[in-house]
């Protein structure tokens, strides 16, 4: 016979271990940039002067005449401080034939992991899990307007669009710097592993152009829509001056923006540097990158936590679609956010069932062992899927929670259910007495 | 197992609801709910026990789930601070509202709006509308 002394120690016990897995690796520690994302600012304007220096002073022909500054770029900008988001006009000179791109990114940065499971050209599937800590928080690249028959065409695509392609064709490649050499961790993914619920075995560091063409692709995890990551809307005169505006979008992380223009890989302005402020009621999302008015997210889950005791469902099932359909919020920032949330008011239904023993330890704990073993596999399965992964299969899960209770308001089952309210009361009642009587 | 309740004596398949409730636990904690409408059906339906018996010990049940899920998402880096103090506060008060609100309106009724919310979320997550 189990005593129920014995389960509890055992769960501990299981806890106890559990804690233990946790791999130092792996642990949060989004404190710490690996690597800052801000590219070395091109030299370009301080070279003309050292051929000449060289030439030697006995020299009888007349000065030779200073040869012609290299193309520079330049940029300037109509203000430095924008708050919670705006528009900043960008004046400057590129090089005339050339088309000019501008990169503007934030200073603040956040995590993208993309688990690629795609077959390669030997139809053989990688498996292989990328991860970053230091993707700007904000990022995009503009381009001249004669471009936008190609980002329309990128757009017409949906979700399936390649950004590395569209950058391409675009010509706009070269002004994609800041998030070209961050730090990225690569995972080989395998079943067995994910069963132990860990990320896989850690893969050698990334020689610089597999960064690149990686960090494209977490760059596109991260941002997902065309229109959020490239702006074709650059006028470019013939002579190669510029003007744009630079948006920087409501609810973007605070702090500083870069500004750099590119004519070409090696051509390009010094950075302008706008710092985005913005104060209470919008509060930054450290971990999810984004800003936003917390009253809002208050309300909702006010809102969604009545309903939810009211409807018999935790508030986890709407809360989730609910956030990631308002807000751009990573689906697993919002996954591992809500479950804590969900967590206290399960703990207070369980101390009031239990004041009136309502709970058969037994049955409660046998199982909620096997759930501990699933819930310690299936938070590592949430970063292997994409966002519109986790909505097709939330809005798959959301239908069947919805058929389970039409059912519930079925006849049949009312009935059913009504006998056994009775009983419930009853039993209650009983315990509640009982309980008063000691 | 046997599973005794108030005086009551229940035998049910063990295995079975183990096995369920394994994988109602990797999905619930992949997607951030706790599981309760589906473990509630799990243990009526599948093990055939009484309202009256699952309501607390399924409760019990996807506690542990919701605190292992918690603790490997904080592992895995999806926690985010700001964020928990916006929505915990709130999760409270709504726990405290919500009684005084159902002594008031029929369980029939909010699960008819909430059968119907249900349906469009879903088809909305599903892209069809």
């Amino acid at each position: 016979m189990i005593t129920k002394k014995n389960v509890i120690i055992l769960v501990l016990f299981l806890l106890a271990i559990g804690s233990y897995y946790i791999q130092p690796g792996e642990a949060q520690d989004p404190a710490t940039p690996p690597q800052s994302a801000q590219p070395e600012t091109a030299a370009a304007p301080s070279t003309p002067g050292a051929d000449t220096v060289m030439v030697p002073p006995v020299s009888v022909a007349p000065p030779a005449p200073a040869p012609a500054p290299p193309p520079a770029v330049t940029l300037s900008i109509d203000k430095t401080t924008v708050d919670n988001g705006g528009a900043v006009t960008v004046k400057g000179q590129g090089v005339a034939g050339k088309p000019v791109f501008l990169e503007v990114w934030a200073e603040k940065q956040v995590r993208s992991s993309f688990f690629d499971s795609k077959p390669d050209k030997d139809g053989k599937i990688p498996y292989k899990l990328y991860l970053t800590h230091a993707l700007p928080a904000s990022y995009k690249i503009y381009a001249p307007k004669d471009k936008k028959e190609i980002f329309d065409a990128y757009k017409a695509k949906g979700s399936g669009w390649a950004y590395s392609e569209a950058l391409k064709e675009m010509g706009a490649d070269v002004a994609y710097m800041a998030p070209s050499k961050i730090a990225i961790d690569a995972y080989q993914s395998t079943i067995m592993a994910s069963i132990i619920g860990s990320r896989g075995e850690k893969l050698p560091d990334l020689d610089d152009k597999e960064t690149r063409r990686r960090a494209m692709q977490l760059t596109k995890a991260r941002f997902r829509s065309i229109g959020v990551l490239i702006s074709p809307s650059i006028e470019q005169n013939a002579d190669g001056s510029f003007t744009a505006k630079v948006n920087i979008p409501q609810g973007a992380a605070p702090g500083k923006y870069f500004i750099v223009a590119y004519a070409d890989k090696a051509l390009r302005s010094q950075p302008a540097v706008v710092e985005n402020n913005i104060g209470f009621p919008m509060m930054y999302l450290s971990n999810a990158g984004t800003s936003l008015n917390i009253i809002w997210p208050f309300l909702l889950t006010l809102a969604i936590g009545i309903f939810g005791v009211l409807m018999g469902a935790g508030g986890g099932f709407l809360l989730n679609p609910i956030l990631i359909s308002l807000w751009p919020l990573p689906h697993t920032v919002v996954a591992g956010t809500v479950m804590p949330t969900v967590a206290f008011s399960q703990a207070s239904g369980i101390y009031n069932y239990s004041k009136i023993k309502f709970i058969n330890w037994k049955l409660g704990i046998t199982m909620g062992i096997a759930m501990l073993a699933g819930g310690f596999i299936g938070p590592k399965l949430t970063e292997l899927i994409t966002l519109d992964q986790f909505k097709f299969v939330f809005g798959w899960i959301l239908l069947i929670l919805a058929a389970l209770m039409f059912w519930q308001t079925t006849p049949g089952y009312m009935a059913k259910n009504k006998k056994e309210q009775a009983i419930l009361t009853e039993f209650k009642k009983r315990a509640e007495a009982a309980a008063k009587a000691k | 197992m046997i599973v005794e309740f108030w005086g009551q004596e229940f035998k049910i398949n063990i295995i079975f609801g183990c096995i369920g409730a394994f994988l109602l636990a990797i999905v619930a904690s992949m997607f951030g709910f706790g599981g309760g409408p589906f473990m509630v059906p799990l243990m009526t339906v599948g093990l055939g026990l009484p309202m009256y018996l699952v309501v607390g010990s399924s409760l019990t049940a996807i506690f542990f789930n919701t605190v292992m899920g918690t603790m490997r998402h904080y592992q895995f880096g999806n926690f985010d601070m700001t964020f928990f103090l916006i929505m915990f506060p709130a999760a409270i008060l709504g726990g405290y509202i919500a009684p005084q609100i159902a002594k008031r309106i029929s369980p029939l009724m909010v699960k008819r709006v909430a059968v119907a919310g249900l349906v469009l979320l879903g088809l909305n997550l599903l892209g069809l509308y």
